[in-house]
């Protein structure tokens, strides 16, 4: 009898835990199908029937669509270069000798500690002198230099490329380019998977960096939309909240696929790192 | 072991891409920042030298000071709860007896991965006092008669950002405490059931203590993520006398609001002060208790 | 295999991606190369052509380049519209790194003080501009003079405010909907709040005089010394006043606490919970007027004193490679035609007091029926004093705002209020003497 009501217990513990995650969705979801004066004036928990004119007044002014292609463009790509390169670093790390490389890779580790805002008012100077202001450039390429993902690299490398493999691979004539891309990674695929989750949650949030170095409305990303809304559209909440709403959901549909996936690779990030 | 040495070029050839990404978009923004610390420059005109001005206005500002302050106090009322439930969710989502595991495991991860910018909009949309859906239904369930203006209140504000950032992370923690649980060898419980422990035993006196180093991890990221506080709050704003007004928003403001560049620079050197004090007291913490 | 899968979903969108980056890229690059060679080959056969640019963070801006490309069929004009409060940011960066720069851009009344004197703004006196002027509003024309007396931005606009109020709620709550009547029982702050009282208890408690004690600020701008007289702060003893008139609001229940342009604050302009809400002429667009629904149901009274508010205003840019074209743009929304067109479409008062004075004794527009509410913004602003905008004015005043705002809500003393106020300011501007 105890035993089932501790259960009993547990779950609801763990039930209502689950609501509050969810219920702001819910709320946001329902508030985007009314018109302003309701929101303004009553408690709403059914949907209603103004989502669409509320899409069209946020559509307007706020090309949010344009805004989430560019973000997922920027995602990617920069997604793409990050766990590239960072393999490429962690594997010179950990099958490669040579001069200084303790020294060198302490220093990676040291980069880490570096809080990221300390340098972006230099940082929005010195694009504007390299003429990169209002392109894509400036937060695309220093997805090169992740210490982070190079750690990460370098323990996969460790612990599941084989020291053999690469050899055979020399006595099949190939370069060590070829081996790094051909044979290297393919076996560290799993783990880019896991790093390519961190660094595309990563971007995907970024926020500072675009809002400083992006003034073309049509460059912009969906995270400084967002943000501006409020600016806006003081005055109406409606539109706000579709905002939100398209900023969200397809971003859920995503998770609801793909989400034992993601937690896998987090966790297994997280337990190496 | 021969072959490796020969071919150490093409190590350097590896490693080196991170060296000049890093050089160029890490360091150099880093030594452009403290050099324009040491000028003023608002945007309008050409910077002009202005020795350590800047640093010693940053040592008499009180708006500075007020921001750590702010900080560590959100730091705290996010951080504390977060761990304890996040602690707590992974210890229920461990047993074995628990159906639905993934399902409640996703759910609570969801949060994180919504921008936090869009959060800091939903909270405050939320918590609107004329329009927020918090008073409209604390209204109808009685519990309150007149809305609340909540971002009108000091420690509201700081408690609804605390709320965001512990809302956002709790899940995240929460896998990471799973995945080091799970690390545990299973002989270790068998072991203490054989001894005849409780399930309360073994939690606190077997489970916890194993999972010291992942609590280290988890304790030594918050520090350094969550003194950079930025994006959520940001969206909250800055609250009655700046109640809720963290550093780096101060630096934001500073600098891309006031357009006082400069001063902005000399900011961020204090934030990274601040956070190097923090980080290795932490570290220093965490070591003396070995 | 899975991977495989995996490698296969980033391939297509990045595919996907880099279709949107083609399109994105091509579309900028027909805009730039349109902007470039073609301009200044105006007048010759009379006709302009040519491309230009302007940045702006007001919607109605669109309609201003629709009529103009409706009359040089050979000019197109490309209004970016960059809404909220990231505009100022955008501004300057793009000013500073020269980087796709507009020919022409917005200024607002918050922050031209700002910009005013920098080199990014062109001598319009220069280019003739003085004669656009001659007939303008005192100070409409001034503030967009840099201190060495240079007209450096032109306004199309004045803002004059009043007490807009819907006739109904009016007659309900105060007995008339006159305007010359209303504008009597609330012609000064103690009238106001005695009113002010009984609208309250009248109503229960529901429906409120005013919208927020807040409304002073705006009202009493402009109405009381500068903030900074030689590099020192100073704090006009009027505000002392003022802070205790806005006290004594809050406390009587006179205010419905809403602040301007918020959620609460439409609607209370829109369904009468509150009687009069002071705001500027250009805010018309507040008030919902679908299927005119609104027509003839409003009023406007006059505040205790004439006030104006906001502003928006254009200037060149220095380094523009189309500023005759650009003048000639700045031209036209400096005279008569463009400023009578603006005024009967949307109720925006003109900059130009011909067009005030040629509409003086018949306007009419639809949300107002039979009230001539030009009349009393024209004597309301024409006694406006010109004054220069500096770089220090409106920031302290919002500062001002925020901590006097704060004091109201929590009942401070105005000592308190002051000290915490000097704080901010000398944060703010160090180079000031602040005691």
């Amino acid at each position: 009898m105890a035993k089932i009501l501790t259960r009993g217990i547990l779950y609801l513990f763990l039930i209502a835990v689950a609501a509050t995650c969810l219920l702001p969705f819910y709320s946001m979801i329902i508030t985007s199908t009314h018109a302003n004066s309701d929101i303004a004036r009553r408690l709403l928990l059914i949907p209603g029937d103004q989502f669409l004119d509320n899409y069209a007044r946020l559509k307007d002014t706020v090309n949010i669509w344009r805004g989430f292609g560019n973000t997922v463009l920027i995602t990617v790509t920069s997604t793409i270069i990050n766990v590239y390169f960072a393999a490429l670093a962690g594997y010179g790390f950990s099958k490669y000798n040579f001069k200084y490389k303790n020294v060198l890779f302490l220093f990676v580790l040291g980069t880490m500690m570096i809080p990221g805002q300390l340098g972006i008012i230099g940082f929005f100077k010195l694009m504007d002198s390299l003429n990169m202001l209002n392109t894509y450039w400036p937060l695309i390429l220093p997805s090169i230099h992740n210490a982070f993902g190079i750690f990460l690299m370098r323990q996969f490398a460790d612990s599941s490329v084989p020291t053999e493999i690469i050899e055979s691979g020399r006595m099949d004539g190939y370069g060590e380019w070829q081996i790094f891309n051909r044979i290297v990674l393919p076996i560290m695929s799993p783990g880019l998977a896991t790093l390519g989750i961190f660094a595309f949650i990563g971007k995907w949030n970024d926020f500072l960096t675009p809002m400083i170095v992006l003034f073309d409305n049509n460059l912009q990303t969906l995270p400084v939309m967002i943000a501006s809304l409020k600016s806006q559209f003081t005055s109406d909440f409606g539109a706000q909240y579709v905002g939100i709403v398209i900023a969200v959901v397809p971003i859920l549909v995503f998770f609801s696929f793909m989400s034992k996936r993601i937690i896998d690779g987090v966790a297994a990030g997280a337990v190496k790192g | 072991m021969g072959s490796k040495v020969n071919r150490s070029f093409y190590g350097y050839i590896f490693v080196a891409p991170f060296f000049i990404g890093f050089a160029v978009f890490g360091l150099m923004p880093i030594l452009y920042t403290l050099y324009l610390s040491f000028m003023k420059w608002d945007g309008f005109s050409d910077p002009v030298y202005v020795g350590l001005a800047n640093y010693s206005r940053l040592l008499h500002d009180s708006f500075f000071y007020q921001t750590i302050g702010n900080t560590l106090i959100i730091w705290i009322l996010s951080n504390v709860p977060q761990l304890i439930l996040s602690v707590l969710l992974a210890l229920v989502l461990n047993e074995r007896f628990i159906r639905g595991k993934h399902f409640f495991r996703a759910v609570y991860f969801f949060p994180h991965i919504i921008t936090p910018v869009t959060l800091g909009v939903i909270f405050s949309l939320m918590f609107d006092w004329q329009t927020g859906t918090i008073n409209k239904l604390l209204m109808s369930l009685g519990i309150i008669h007149d809305p609340v203006n909540w971002f009108n209140s000091p420690w509201w504000s700081r408690i609804i950002a605390s709320g965001v950032i512990c809302w956002q992370y709790f899940g995240f923690n929460m896998i990471v405490f799973i995945a080091g649980l799970q690390g545990i060898p299973r002989e270790v419980y068998e072991a203490a059931e054989v001894d005849g422990a409780s399930k309360k035993q073994t939690a606190l006196h077997i489970t916890l203590p194993l999972l010291r180093p992942v609590f280290l991890f988890v304790f030594i990221t918050s520090v350094i993520g969550g003194l950079q506080l930025f994006d959520a709050p940001l969206m909250l704003g800055d609250g009655p006398g700046n109640s809720s007004r963290t550093m780096v928003m101060y630096l934001y403001e500073t600098a891309f609001k006031n357009f006082d560049y400069s001063y902005g620079a000399a900011v961020a050197y204090g934030i990274f002060f601040v956070v190097m004090f923090f980080t290795a007291i932490t570290a220093k913490a965490s070591k003396l208790k070995d | 295999m899975k991977t495989k899968k995996w490698l296969m979903m980033v391939l297509s969108v990045l595919l996907v991606g880099s279709m949107l980056a083609g399109c994105g890229s091509k579309a900028s690059d027909s805009s730039s190369t349109a902007s470039g060679d073609d301009s200044g080959k105006a007048a010759e056969s009379g006709e302009l052509k040519g491309h230009l640019v302007i940045w702006t963070f007001f919607d109605q801006v669109k309609d201003m380049a629709d009529q103009f490309q409706a009359k040089n069929p050979g000019v197109t004009v490309d209004v970016k519209m960059f809404p909220g409060d990231q505009y100022q940011t955008k501004l300057l960066t793009a000013l500073q790194s020269g980087r796709d720069v507009p020919d022409i851009f917005d200024l607002e009344r918050g922050y031209i003080g700002k910009f005013i004197d920098s080199k990014f703004l062109t001598d319009l006196s220069a280019m003739g501009a003085e004669d656009l002027v001659k007939d303008y509003i005192p100070y409409v024309q001034e503030l967009g003079r840099s201190q060495d007396g240079k007209l450096r931005a032109i306004s199309d606009h004045s803002s004059p405010g009043g007490f807009w109020y819907m006739r109904d709620t009016a007659k309900k709550y105060l007995g008339t909907d006159d305007p010359d009547k209303v504008s009597d029982m609330v012609s000064s702050w103690d009238k106001i709040i005695e009113l002010g009282k009984k609208v309250a208890a009248d109503s229960g408690g529901k429906v409120h005089l005013i919208q927020n004690a807040g409304d002073l600020f705006d009202i009493e701008a402009y109405n009381t010394q500068p903030w900074v007289k030689d590099g020192k702060l100073n704090i006009d003893p009027k505000w002392q006043t003022i802070y205790q008139t806005q006290l004594d609001i809050r406390k009587n229940n006179v205010d419905a606490k809403l602040p301007f342009m918020s959620a609460g604050w439409g609607n209370a302009l829109n369904d009468g919970s509150v009687v009069l809400t002071s705001m500027p002429a250009w805010a018309g667009f507040m008030v919902d007027n679908k299927d005119d629904k609104a027509k003839g149901k409003y009023g406007v009274a006059k505040t205790p004193e004439g006030f104006y508010s906001g502003g928006t205003y254009r200037g060149i840019y220095e380094k523009s490679k189309n500023k005759d074209l650009a003048y000639e743009f700045i031209k036209y929304i400096a005279g008569e035609e463009w400023q009578q067109h603006n005024l009967e479409k949307t109720g925006n008062m003109p900059g130009n007091s011909k067009v005030y004075e040629a509409n003086l004794d018949t306007f009419k527009s639809p949300l107002f029926g039979d009230e001539n509410v030009l009349k009393p913004y024209y004597e309301t602003v024409v006694k406006i004093p010109a004054a220069k905008a500096d770089k220090y004015g409106e920031e302290i005043l919002s500062k001002w705002r925020k901590v006097a705002s704060d004091g109201i809500t929590n009942n401070r003393s105005f000592d308190d209020v002051v000290t915490d106020f000097k704080k901010e300011v000398k944060n703010a501007f160090p180079e000031l003497n602040v005691d």
